[in-house]
């Protein structure tokens, strides 16, 4: 056992190190007051006062191949004042405007205009809020990590029409332009469906226990259940990269605009639920948005569902079981009889049955 | 049938043939039977019991551990990558009650004493000298007796300027006594009687027996480790040249940019690093 996961903690970091290596870039760029001085080493943290691990550890090699790798340490750490620094006890605000101009801007770049619409969503800390519900609902960090680039398949194609451009721009500059774009192209995010899916049930949506605290309503407490059962959730279980996963439904482009059902901006809205399914389903009519995505089952609420689905499972289980048994009973029948089994002589079977007229 | 020609042996393909008709006939069955009784799209018939057995297993602590990290690895942001561990039996003793961050108790340095565990083994900075015994440090690694570097630390990449990415991930600098002309390990490691042992019978000693162990454990290990001064600096008790390091790095290790650091905000910040009191 010890083997096998050391084994695999090795393979791990193989695959992570090679992944990182077509990039020789270095994270020197965003660290020009050398945080990374310290904060380079792995093994940089401790255990703090409520026993918990804490790492300070920043892989120079990841981070320079991450979405922020050009913004300086203190734009984001912006309560680092001094060298060696005290104990840092405040966070991190992504709302803050960093150090860096995107193309075609005037303004230094900041996450404000997502947050301020992520505010408003039902995820946003409304001022009504208990003091447990702010503690569970999700903040910047929860969801997201910094982003990785990957290499994505197209980008061998695209390299040599990427050429061109290179007759006036550098060619490091042309890559990460690349990768910025193209690690977007693929979905509505860029995370995978199942990526998706887990995200918004562990630890959350499906913890029912801990949804029932926020008088959440019946459907949205079965809401992880019944999307498992539904043929998007089968899809996605099956490694379906296309099916609709939470957020291709419950939310616009701008992933973070997520309401309750009620609330007219919600894309689940009935206003807006038919415009939400022909996202996928181009053909879809108002009868077709009436479709309930997230069914239950329930012999009382649904009896006709629940008739079909229960008639559904005797016609798979019987026909299966029923062939199984056939099977079965016949070769039972045919020791009973005397007759043996034998792969050879052009037949399975050797022997007369007892019951059998005399040859 | 009597007079009937014998039937001849069937062709080789129909045992092929009848032999992926097994294997499909077999995976249905294995599949409907998962569906019947585990699967969650299915009459889930065993799931009962399932839980029943998870709850014997459950353990409210490990569950809590478990949420700790994954909040720990968004906390953190800045993508966490797992490193190869050592196999339990080989790692030195001080693992069976330490873990890679053992300094806590100075809030200013706790965390730049633990970044020193990936580089060097816990003795190589609490060690006792023995007498009669001077104490010399190589490289170590328990998974090869004669490792042979480059080793992580010990150089930089020229063109990007980070520390150079090496294979061995398990190298550490260990002290050895030299004992007469013989160079004796000065680490106890788990797979060692006494470490065996302790691990085997630890949860039946009480507490006063425990310590008592433990203290077997702790020879020759000092609680306080050395000054930064003892090793990042000219004259440091480390040789960084017969360690493998290189030129820059060496200059970089013993007129350290953070023990530089340290020494300018000396006064302002912490003016106890290099006194006597316990870290």
């Amino acid at each position: 056992m010890k083997q096998i996961k050391f084994f695999h903690m090795t393979v791990q970091f193989l695959v992570m190190f090679s992944i990182l290596s077509f990039s020789g870039f270095s994270a020197e760029a965003a660290d020009k007051e050398n945080c990374l001085m310290c904060h380079k080493y792995r093994q940089i943290g401790r255990i703090d006062e409520q026993g918990r691990k804490r790492s300070y550890y920043v892989d120079e090699h990841i981070y320079s191949n991450t979405t922020h790798r050009n913004v300086p340490c203190r734009d984001c750490h912006t309560y680092i004042s001094k060298l060696p620094h005290d104990p840092v006890t405040e966070e991190v605000n992504c709302a803050n405007e960093c150090h860096i101009k995107p193309p075609f801007a005037n303004e230094n770049f900041s996450h404000k205009k997502i947050i301020e619409t992520y505010n408003r969503s039902v995820h946003g800390i409304k001022p009504a809020d208990s003091p447990q519900l702010r503690d569970a609902k999700p903040y910047c960090k929860y969801c997201h990590l910094n982003p990785i680039y990957t290499k994505v398949s197209e980008e061998q194609v695209a390299s040599t029409s990427l050429i061109r451009c290179l007759n006036c721009h550098e060619k490091q500059g042309v890559t990460m332009a690349y990768k910025h774009i193209t690690h977007r192209l693929r979905h509505k995010t860029s995370r995978s469906p199942q990526q998706i899916v887990q995200l918004c049930s562990k630890n959350c949506h499906e913890e029912v226990a801990l949804m029932g605290r926020f008088k959440a309503s019946e459907e949205s407490l079965a809401a992880v259940e019944t999307y498992k059962r539904s043929i998007h959730g089968k899809s996605v279980a099956l490694g379906a990269q296309d099916a609709a996963d939470c957020i291709s439904c419950h939310a616009t482009n701008a992933i973070h605009d997520v309401y309750k059902k009620d609330d007219k901006q919600a894309t689940i809205h009935k206003a807006n639920r038919i415009n939400t399914c022909r996202q996928c389903h181009a053909k879809a009519n108002d009868r077709f948005a009436q479709i309930d995505v997230h069914s239950e089952i329930d012999q009382h609420k649904k009896p006709v569902l629940y008739l079909t689905n229960t008639a559904l499972g005797f016609a798979f289980y019987g026909s299966v079981l029923g062939l199984v048994g056939l099977m079965l009973l016949e070769t039972y029948g045919r020791k009973k009889d005397g007759i043996k089994w034998q792969i050879r002589k052009g037949t399975t079977w050797r022997g007369q049955s007892k019951r059998g007229p005399k040859l | 049938m009597p007079g009937e020609p014998k039937r001849l042996e069937h062709p080789k393909s129909v045992y092929i043939i009848g032999f992926i008709f097994k294997i499909i006939t077999l995976s249905v069955l294995i599949a409907v039977v998962y569906q019947i009784t585990l699967s969650p799209h299915g009459p889930q018939l065993l799931v009962p019991l399932q839980k029943k057995m998870e709850a014997k297993q459950k353990s409210a602590i490990m569950e809590e551990v478990k949420r700790q990290e994954e909040y720990e690895i968004h906390r953190h942001f800045h993508n966490i990558v797992s490193y190869p561990k050592l196999p339990e039996n080989v790692q030195p003793v001080c693992y069976i009650c330490h873990s890679d961050y053992p300094h806590s108790k100075s809030k200013k340095v706790r965390a730049m004493l633990n970044m020193h565990t990936q580089f060097f083994v816990c003795e190589t900075c609490h060690i006792e000298e023995k007498y009669g015994a001077s104490v010399v440090y190589k490289w170590y690694n328990p998974l090869d007796k004669d490792p042979k570097g480059p080793f992580f630390g010990t150089s930089y990449d020229p063109q990007t300027g980070n520390l150079v990415e090496v294979e061995d991930q398990f190298s550490k600098i260990a002290p050895y006594f030299r004992v007469g002309g013989e160079l004796q390990s000065a680490l106890q490691i788990q797979d060692a009687p006494l470490a065996q042992d302790y691990v085997k019978v630890r949860d039946k000693l009480t507490p006063e027996q425990r310590d008592n162990v433990k203290k077997k454990f702790h020879v020759n290990i000092k609680p306080k480790g050395h000054d930064c001064k003892k090793c990042h600096d000219e004259k440091g008790i480390l040789d960084f040249k017969k360690l493998g390091y290189s030129e820059n790095r060496i200059m970089d290790l013993k007129q350290l940019n953070i023990a530089g650091m340290i020494t300018k905000y000396e006064k302002f910040y912490i003016p106890n690093l290099f006194s006597d009191s316990p870290q």
